[in-house]
């Protein structure tokens, strides 16, 4: 049920989906326990049912009706229907067709370890197989013009790209002649100005970092605007001139301009592997202006004796997104996981999950730096144009100033430090001791995550 | 970040803030490292030190008016399980209104757990969660800390070492076993609080009221606070102390409402002494009627009629009028004495038909044997389902799975869920909410696979509190 709450868009949906979960509205279903699948078909408003297929192992799903919510409330009820009366669904042998060809489509997270990839595109061997039983034999000299042609885009997308970053350049030293005043106050549109020429010229992924400045800046009071304006445009220098005298970094490449594919990723040598037990500390959806929507999902490995995080992350679009995969804050699951190649590997996608595990309290981290920050200034030093970074705060309290705004303070240290909130805090929490709190530091203020206490685990996403 | 370098960093700052160049006013060293590059250039290696400089020499500066809360207090009973909490936020989310969502907490609470902290918190001026809750009403209050030891006796030496909740509760405990002891504090230092709490205090004494407290309350005739000599008046009245007698003239309440009584005579052979609601002419003489109902005593108008109060009660026609009736249920249950109290229901249970749902009105004031045996007696006859709803002070989770056969509950509740009547269906969520509170963990279990099996959606929001109930099996 859990599951099911974390995985509904919104309430609306959840609503909707418990009047569907009459066993009347849905003339077939049925499981295939050996695939983890269960299927159904709804009768909507349409003459035809709509045909629900879901894969328990890793909540995948697909519905055919035309709802733009994701998941839509057929796939809810289904699952709910499978949650609450799993008696109700038929075992069947085979599965239908148009379920086979879902699975045919979708790039599932397999169970079995990931197999040896054929270069970029990452076929398993079987796959490949199959191919060469099917596909005519390529001759060298298309296999040479292919490549020739990648080459050439590679070549194409870097100086466009580099045309992109001398633009970029420009327009920082026209905002510190205008003055930072300004910038501030109009950063919307000269942001999406600028922005709208880096998508042109194929620097996606900084474009879009660049959209998100104003909204960074909004979150901060207006006194300490012009600085948080410096770090932003200063960090996005040196990226600059990080990306200038290494191109084909995959770190600097996933930065200004596209991000590796799945398959790129788990057949890139460089790539860590981590096999350990992970706790799902939170989650951060957010509507980007680009339409997108991100989906963080912040995870802890509870095996390492040094506070390690992992960052699974998707993108959809607002309008016609869905989420691969869905987890709810406190969950634990034994898996493996490949973090994309970076100075600070965060970014991960889970390659195989081996089951749940039962909750419990966090390694003890032994704090001892004094700054509760050295973990972010450790990552400035390797990596200075990060914005955001994961930390592992010690013992520490939340306190309240005049204004009433919200800021943590570490136990050991009560004249000392203390980091400013983002969000309002639930008064509740001003009376709990936090034994260690994990929150992101955006290099001004902290986003909650999830904390331990007297009263257990708190969930603060 | 030495000194000169954070005054040049802070003379830069404010001319990009203005615009224009800031190499000039860098220190020695950043001026090195930007130095030989064109002027734009220049500019923006500088931008990227001073980023660096913000972003990893400067923390936030701790404002000097740090507050910090006490520490929310441990509670007695252990907390909910985690499995168990995503159950809770359903049926707490379900619940409509404020006491809907007492009776939640409730129910966990009469199973040994309390709730976590961030799902579920008593608001400062709450009075009616269960007592276990009272460190964290007093926390909510904003009071700092117990300074008690738990199960301290209250005393007038440690009486402001304690906080208001836990007075609270602690004199509640007092009154049901040393119940002279509570009065004493109560007299000795509930009349130097002000009259909200004072009013809160004398409302204990109705744990264990007896004939020792009378002197306390006819004390209480004098105080400041109207609504305190209004409460005690009752408490007397539940007694069989009269209340300050009247001149019987026209200006004396209990004269004003007998009037609008009509007593009369029936049966043919034992003539019978009856009491009505008499016609009135005008709404304004009805409001009236319901003032007075609202101030009078029992004592004091069956004794205006010359009888006993449990003469009163057996004579008056109940089913004459419906508002009229509620009116006289309520006087009961605010001023009838035990006695009057459980005579009421006995009759009107025993009489059955819609008069026994007046009861429900004296729930409060019935011991726990006669609350169950209403409540069975409604769900039999099925007429009335929806008043259980109304019930107040009901003890959770007793109902057995023989209550709810025994009689056309379930039958009534199948057809119900299997029509399509969507008023019916409101009807239907609001009375399993009521027996997701009342029922036993296995009742609840056995009664959710009826009526889904009658058609209602296994994922049914009304469903909420039957499926943490039936879950709720002790610690």
């Amino acid at each position: 049920m859990k599951t099911i709450e974390a995985l509904a868009p919104d309430q609306a949906s959840l609503s909707s989906a418990s009047k569907l979960t009459k066993q009347s509205n849905w003339p077939r279903l049925e499981k295939n326990e050996q695939l983890a699948l269960i299927w159904g078909e709804c009768q909507g408003s349409g003459s035809n049912p709509y045909r629900v297929v879901v894969d328990t192992g890793d909540h995948g799903y697909k519905c055919t009706c035309p709802s733009r919510k994701f998941p839509c409330k057929h796939t809810l009820a289904l699952m709910w229907i499978a949650a609450t009366a799993p008696a109700s669904f038929t075992a069947a042998g085979s599965t239908p067709e148009w379920v086979n060809d879902w699975l045919g489509r979708r790039r599932k997270i397999t169970s079995q370890p990931a197999a040896p990839a054929l270069g970029a595109g990452g076929k398993s061997i079987g796959e490949a197989a199959r191919d060469d039983e099917n596909a005519a034999v390529e001759d060298a000299a298309a296999i040479e013009r292919r490549e020739a042609a990648q080459r050439k885009r590679a070549e194409d997308t870097r100086s466009s790209v580099s045309a992109a970053l001398d633009e970029l350049d420009q327009w920082i030293s026209d905002q510190l002649r205008l003055g930072l005043a300004g910038f501030v106050d109009n950063s919307s549109d000269r942001c999406r100005r600028i922005a709208a020429r880096l998508v042109d010229m194929k620097a996606t992924a900084l474009a879009g970092r660049i959209d998100e400045i104003p909204s960074r800046l909004m979150g901060l009071r207006s006194e300490e605007r012009p600085d948080a304006a410096i770090r932003e445009l200063g960090k996005l220098v040196l990226l600059a001139k990080a990306w200038r005298s290494t191109p084909d970094d995959a770190e600097l490449r996933r930065l200004v301009s596209t991000s590796e594919s799945r398959e790129q990723v788990l057949a890139n040598p460089e790539a860590i592997q981590v096999e350990s037990v992970w706790e799902v500390l939170g989650e951060k959806i957010e509507t980007r202006r680009d339409g997108l929507v991100s989906h963080s999902t912040w995870l802890l490995d509870l095996k390492s004796a040094a506070p390690q995080f992992a960052l699974l992350l998707d993108y959809f679009p607002a309008s016609a997104g869905r989420r691969s995969n869905a987890f709810t804050p406190g969950d634990r699951f034994d898996a493996r996981l490949v973090f994309y190649p970076a100075r600070q590997p965060l970014r991960a996608l889970v390659v195989e999950r081996k089951g749940d595990v039962s909750s419990g309290q966090w390694p003890d981290f032994g704090f001892d730096a004094v700054d509760p920050l050295a973990a972010h200034v450790a990552h400035q030093d390797t990596a200075p144009w990060l914005t955001d970074s994961p930390v592992m705060l010690p013992p520490g309290a939340i306190l309240l100033d005049d204004r009433g705004d919200a800021w943590w303070q570490s136990a050991d240290d009560p004249h000392g430090i203390a980091l400013p909130i983002a969000d309002t805090v639930s008064p509740t929490l001003l009376g709990l001791d936090l034994a260690a709190t994990a929150a992101l530091w955006s290099g001004s203020r902290l986003h909650l995550l999830a904390a331990q206490s007297g009263f257990g685990r708190l969930d603060l996403s | 970040m030495n000194e000169i370098e954070q005054t040049g960093l802070a003379t830069m700052r404010d001319c990009w803030i203005t615009g224009g160049t800031s190499f000039d006013l860098a220190p020695v060293g950043w001026k090195e490292i930007a130095g030989s590059a064109n002027p734009d250039e220049r500019e923006r290696r500088l931008l990227a030190i001073a980023a660096q400089a913000l972003e990893i020499a400067l923390r936030p500066a701790a404002p000097k008016t740090l507050k910090r809360r006490p520490p929310l207090p441990e509670l007695a009973l252990p907390m909910l399980p985690e499995r168990l909490r995503p159950l809770f936020r359903a049926a707490l989310k379900q619940a409509a209104d404020a006491r809907g969502k007492s009776r939640v907490v409730a129910l966990v609470a009469s199973r040994g757990f309390v709730l976590h902290p961030m799902d579920w918190m008593p608001a400062a001026s709450d009075q009616t969660s269960p007592d276990v809750y009272a460190p964290w009403v007093d926390w909510q209050a904003g009071v700092d800390g117990e300074k008690h030891t738990r199960r301290e006796q209250l005393t007038a030496e440690n009486w402001d070492d304690f906080y208001p909740a836990a007075r609270r509760t602690a004199l509640a405990d007092m009154r049901r076993t040393a119940p002279a002891a509570a009065r004493q504090l109560i007299e000795t230092r509930g009349s130097s609080e002000p009259a909200e709490v004072r009013l809160a205090l004398i409302a204990l004494m109705h744990f264990g009221l007896g004939a020792d407290d009378v002197p306390f309350l006819k004390s209480l005739s004098a105080d400041r606070s109207g609504k305190v000599r209004e409460l005690a008046g009752r408490l007397l009245a539940r007694l069989g102390e009269h209340g300050q007698p009247g001149d019987g003239g026209p200006e004396d309440p209990i004269a004003e409402l007998a009037a609008f009584i009509t007593e009369g005579k029936s049966g043919f052979i034992r003539r019978r002494t009856t009491y009505a609601p008499a016609k009135l002419k005008s709404p304004a003489q009805e409001r009236r009627r319901a003032e007075l109902f609202e101030t009078c005593n029992l004592v004091d108008l069956a004794a205006r009629f010359g009888v006993t109060e449990s003469d009163f009660i057996g004579a008056w026609q109940f089913g004459a009028d419906n508002n009229v009736d509620i009116l006289v249920a309520r006087m009961v249950a605010a001023s009838g004495s035990d006695a009057a109290v459980a005579h009421m229901a006995d009759t009107l249970v025993a009489e059955g038909g819609k008069p026994a749902l007046f009861v429900l009105h004296l729930m409060p004031r019935l011991d726990s044997r006669r609350q169950r045996v209403l409540v069975r007696l409604i769900l039999k006859d099925t007429q009335y389902l929806g008043a259980l709803s109304l019930a107040e002070g009901v003890e959770a989770g007793w109902l057995d799975w023989a209550d709810l056969t025994n009689g056309k509950t379930l039958p009534a509740l199948r057809t119900a869920v299997a029509g399509n009547d969507d008023a019916v269906k409101r009807g239907v969520d609001q009375f399993l909410e009521t027996l997701g509170f009342l029922a036993t963990a296995a009742a609840a279990e056995k009664l959710i696979g009826d009526v889904v099996a009658a058609g209602m959606a296994p994922a049914a929001p009304s469903l909420g509190l039957l499926r943490l109930n039936a879950s709720l099996t002790g610690p």
